[in-house]
């Protein structure tokens, strides 16, 4: 028999919970259809958590799932261009008829969806996403200059947690696009998203006992993203989420990161999410988003 | 004697990339690696690190370069950061604050370096004085600062012991200055 996940009609960080939901309904292993008929947006958090599933999925040893993709042709152009199909084909069976199209490169499409496995792949994100990054923040969202390099470091050490704590590949998608439900403005997005071990398991070794009971998903991430506590011991590590947080106070960036059954923000003062979220449906790996918002007219000098 | 070494041109040699980022903790180690055997190679006491050409520097690259090279020096070279970017200069500072060290960068505006890191403000005022004044016992500059001779001498000892600035039979230098 097989179970059907549900992927939202409009899939961003909110609707990713009933995605989540959906997907742990069952084992892994259970023959899985995942239905995106119904779809009509996705965020990149969408992107690389559709993608996450499906690789869940082939490292639990379950059976190939179906897709059924989207009914609206604009829907299904719109994920050709992302480059969401080409790497969802290795992991699912495709059901539907996809448009033959090419990933567009000047959109609102800054980075496509990336798989991230070493190193190397690092460099090419960074790479590749330096002059589009400029374009959109500099030209579109209003923030100085000098705010794509501190872009690119935020992308770069995003993408390093993959490399260096998930222990499998994970993916990277970056857009621009508006946010009118909370903000009105337009803002940047980066999704990265992994299959992997997930903080909890990556710090156990070291900080399970530090905690105690209270040692769970939620303290693993309030380890990592507020204290800085790395698995390794090298008192150098644990820089980069720091990092990213200095970049996003700067610029009134949001961060959330979810990991197993747990998620925790960086709220700015623009939103109103909750800082910490616990027993969430478990989603394998972690799953980080980075949100960069649109400068108002008078500028905003005093975070720097 | 002075090294230069072009910080660009080991990472294009170390890593097979078409950009020049100094990005991830994998880069940082080998684009060392490759400093500490120029390092080793050449013996001069003083090296300026050259970063022009180099693009973004993010922070686990410059902790596994910067910050390692002066936590444990691989020769007795004192260390130059030149050519660096405001922002590539900011990830550095950003590791420095977090070890607690500090690193000497080339100054265009002024010439010769400054420091930059976890310097205090007393610190930075004897380095600038020494600067001004060239090779100098701790009595001299205290005499000409007006401070007193052993919180003077203690603030050279700390950028003695930072590497921020030399000390050779009781006369404190900066590392450039020959």
């Amino acid at each position: 028999m097989t179970r059907v996940v549900e992927v939202p009609a409009f899939f961003d960080e909110r609707s990713f919970e009933a995605f989540a939901q959906s997907l742990a309904a069952g084992p892994l292993t259970d023959r899985l259809l995942f239905d995106a008929r119904g779809a009509t947006w996705s965020s990149p958090v969408g992107f690389v958590a559709m993608l996450t599933a499906a690789q869940a999925v082939r490292e639990a040893g379950g059976p190939t799932p179906q897709f059924t993709i989207p009914d609206s042709a604009d829907v299904r152009r719109y994920w050709v261009r992302t480059g969401l199909f080409r790497h969802l084909a290795e992991l699912v069976e495709i059901h539907g008829k996809l448009p033959r199209l090419k990933v567009e490169e000047q959109s609102d499409v800054l980075l496509d969806v990336t798989p991230v496995r070493a190193s190397e792949d690092v460099h090419a994100v960074v790479g590749k996403i330096q002059a589009a990054a400029s374009r959109i923040l500099h030209g579109e969202l209003g923030l100085e200059a000098k705010a794509t390099m501190g872009f690119a470091m935020a992308l770069s050490e995003a993408c390093q947690n993959i490399v260096e704590h998930a222990g499998t590949g994970g993916w990277v998608s970056v857009h621009a696009y508006s946010y009118r439900k909370r903000l009105k403005r337009r803002v940047v997005v980066i999704a990265v998203s992994d299959a992997g071990v997930g903080f909890r398991r990556s710090l156990e070794a070291t900080q399970a006992r530090r905690f105690g009971d209270r040692w769970g998903d939620a303290a693993a991430l309030e380890a990592a993203v507020i204290q800085n506590v790395s698995r390794f011991r090298d008192p150098g590590r644990g820089q980069g989420i720091a990092g990213i947080k200095r970049y996003l106070a700067r610029w009134q960036g949001k961060l959330t990161i979810r990991s197993g059954t747990a998620r925790i923000a960086i709220v700015p003062a623009w939103d109103d999410d909750s800082p910490l979220l616990e027993q969430l449906a478990p989603f394998p790996g972690a799953q980080v988003q980075i949100v960069i918002p649109a400068q108002q007219d008078e500028p905003q000098d005093d975070a720097t | 004697m002075r090294q230069t070494i072009r910080v660009e041109r080991l990472l294009r040699e170390s890593v097979e990339t078409p950009y020049s980022n100094l990005v991830t903790r994998t880069t940082g180690r080998l684009v060392r690696t490759s400093i500490e055997r120029a390092l080793e190679a050449d013996g001069a006491p003083l090296a300026l690190l050259d970063f022009s050409d180099v693009g973004l520097v993010d922070f686990s690259c410059a902790d596994e370069i910067i910050a390692k090279l002066l936590l444990d020096p691989p020769t007795g070279a004192y260390l130059v950061l030149q050519g660096l970017q405001d922002e590539q200069l900011e990830a550095i500072e950003h590791v420095l604050e977090h070890h607690e060290l500090a690193a000497l960068v080339h100054d265009p505006a002024q010439g010769g370096a400054r420091p930059v890191g976890r310097v205090s403000a007393d610190l930075r005022t004897v380095f600038f004085h020494l600067r001004e004044a060239g090779a100098s016992t701790a009595a001299a500059l205290a005499g000409q600062m007006g401070w007193g001779a052993t919180h003077t001498a203690d603030a050279l000892e700390t950028l003695a012991r930072l590497r921020l600035v030399r000390c050779s039979d009781g006369l404190y230098a900066l590392p450039y200055d020959a």
